[in-house]
Parts: C-alpha cells; sequence; structure tokens
C-alpha cells in the first residue's frame, strides 16, 4: 500500500521515526498523501533541490501504476 | 560441487578459479558456460563452470573468501586498469550490507512487487546490487527512472547509516550495461550525422552519468565536439562540428 510505503522510507531517512505520520485522502480517481516529519528532519525527506522528494514521488507512481490510480505525495511542515 | 567464474579469457576464468578455491589447475574439471568475443565496445567475456570431485571438493576454500581478498597481485597493470569481476558472494556478508538489501528490498515489496535483492559486485567505494523481479520493467522504468529513484533512495539511506564512502549501484536485467552500450553506439551516431550536415545536435536531457559516457566516447574524435547545455542535473548535450584538425 501506497501509505505503508511513504511511511516507511520516511521512517528510514529521518533522525525521529516517531514524528513521522503519513494521512491518507482518498479521492475517486487519485488519492493524496500527506506526509509530516518532524520540523529538524524536513530537508531528510525533500533533499537538495527536491532530489528526495522527487524520488520518493518517482516511487511512489511506479507503485501506483499497478492499480492505474494517481498519487499526489504533498510534504506538510 | 560447481562453481562459476568469469574472465576476459578462458586463462584468466580458470586461474581465478584455481586462486579463488585454492585448488592446483588439474584438480577440478572446467566447463565452458558462455563465450563471448570481444568487439569494438565490448570486452570478452568466458563464462566458466567448476566441477570438484573427491578430495579436490573437500580441500576447496569457500569461494566467499574471496569478498575479503585485496585485489590480485600477481597482476597488478592488468588488474588496475580493468578489475575483473569475480562472481561476487550474493549473500550479505555483513550487517551494513544486510541492511542496506534489506532496505531496498523492502521498498519493491511495499511498492506492491515481489523482488529479490543480492549482492552484484563488491568494490572498494562501491557495493552493487542486483533486483530481480517478475516486475522488472516496471521497477526500471522509462529510461530507468524508477530504477535510479530506488538506487537514490538506497544511497540516502546508507548516507543515514553513516556509510558516505559507499555508492550503491543498483542494477536489474543488466540494464546499466545495456544502456551504457546504446548510449556508446548513440554518441558514434550522432558524430557521424554531424559530420555529414556539418550542423551541430543536441542529445535529450541525460543524467550526469550518461552524458559522461558521450563525453569520454567522443573525446578522441578530433572533428567533432561535445558540450553539455542547460541547468540541473538533467542537462543536455550538444555534438558540434568542428572540421578536420590541423
Amino acid at each position: 500500500m501506497e501509505r505503508d510505503l511513504v511511511e516507511y522510507i520516511a521512517k528510514s531517512l529521518v533522525d525521529d521515526p516517531a514524528g513521522v505520520s503519513v494521512n491518507v485522502i482518498e479521492g475517486e480517481k487519485s488519492t493524496i498523501l500527506e506526509l509530516r516529519v518532524a520540523s529538524e528532519d524536513i530537508g531528510k525527506v525533500i533533499g537538495k533541490h527536491g532530489r528526495i522528494a522527487k524520488a520518493i514521488r518517482t516511487v511512489l507512481s511506479a507503485a501506483a501504476t499497478k492499480d492505474s490510480k494517481r498519487v499526489h505525495l504533498e510534504i506538510l511542515d | 560441487m560447481e562453481y562459476e567464474f568469469e574472465g576476459k579469457t578462458e586463462m584468466e576464468a580458470i586461474d581465478a578459479a584455481a586462486a579463488e578455491l585454492g585448488l592446483a589447475r588439474d584438480e577440478f574439471d572446467v566447463e565452458i558456460v558462455e563465450s563471448v568475443s570481444g568487439g569494438l565496445f565490448k570486452k570478452g567475456k568466458v563464462k566458466i563452470r567448476i566441477h570438484l570431485h573427491g578430495n579436490a571438493a573437500a580441500n576447496a576454500r569457500k569461494p566467499e573468501r574471496k569478498v575479503e581478498r585485496e585485489p590480485d597481485h600477481d597482476t597488478p597493470g592488468e588488474a588496475a586498469r580493468e578489475p575483473v569481476r569475480a562472481p561476487a558472494n550474493p549473500e550479505a556478508t555483513d550487517e551494513f550490507e544486510r541492511q542496506v538489501i534489506d532496505f531496498t528490498r523492502d521498498i519493491v515489496e511495499k511498492m506492491g512487487y515481489s523482488g529479490k535483492v543480492s549482492v552484484l559486485f563488491r568494490e572498494e567505494k562501491k557495493l552493487g546490487l542486483r533486483l530481480e523481479s517478475d516486475n522488472a520493467s516496471i521497477l526500471i522504468g522509462k529510461k530507468g527512472k524508477n530504477l535510479d529513484a530506488i538506487q537514490l533512495l538506497a544511497n540516502v539511506y546508507v548516507s543515514k547509516l553513516g556509510r558516505e564512502d559507499i555508492r550503491i549501484v543498483l542494477d536489474s536485467e543488466n540494464y546499466r550495461i545495456r544502456r551504457e552500450e546504446s548510449l556508446v553506439r548513440l554518441a558514434y551516431e550522432t558524430a557521424e550525422k554531424v559530420r555529414r550536415t556539418k550542423q551541430s545536435s543536441l542529445l535529450e536531457p541525460m543524467n550526469p552519468f550518461e552524458r559522461r559516457i558521450i563525453h569520454t566516447t567522443l573525446n578522441d574524435i578530433v572533428d567533432v565536439e561535445t558540450k553539455s547545455e542547460g541547468e540541473g542535473l538533467y542537462k543536455q548535450v550538444r555534438v558540434l562540428f568542428k572540421g578536420a584538425a590541423r
């Protein structure tokens, strides 16, 4: 499940795994995932020039292709 | 007991097998599994299978030992130029490797695909991982996009583990090697076209690793030159006509 995927990646990369939460907003054709991490960890899931965030989104859309659904990831602080 | 080894030539593969198993060459039977002769852009490769019988099987060292060994000192020049990749032990040999393999496999599984991750090669500053999956084509993605993303996350995870000295290279279905070959071909074809039309040609956006292959391939060709254009990670290479060297 996409939620688990995002949560797993985020928890693996941050210093404070307890501060990670993912909120799922299920739509008809698309799902929005809201990722929250501790404010000190925000850089760990975004990366320089958004490289890490982009990689997470890429992996996420590869996961979503199998059930032909769109998944959007929003990173909140 | 059987083991497989590879070398650029049959002799080299047999030497590697003898050294690794700690046996003399007449103590095992050799079967040639695959023999690829070298081409213009490709090095030759011979894959052999070693059959061990009786005493030899008992005396043979476990091939896993190879992993900790220093590179071969017998042929320093040769080894330094083109390290022969003896088949690495695919299993994790320490806690660090286990963590990286588990992380990579967990990502694939949580993406909803089944997959197996093993060690492809070990170098001083690199750890090569092989991803095997029935969904390899999805996991590789267009132009390796998905494979690159998983590889990047694995590398970020590795630096989180405090091992910034190691770079992870993730491959599946030999995608990276095949991509490299097709880029070399593209470079030559583009150079030929530029020479013929005397007009520059702009290639599709590529990552730094891919651009480097284009630059180095055309570096030796005197009548064309290459230049990167654009901003960010994915720049484009332009191949220009320079004319005959004076």
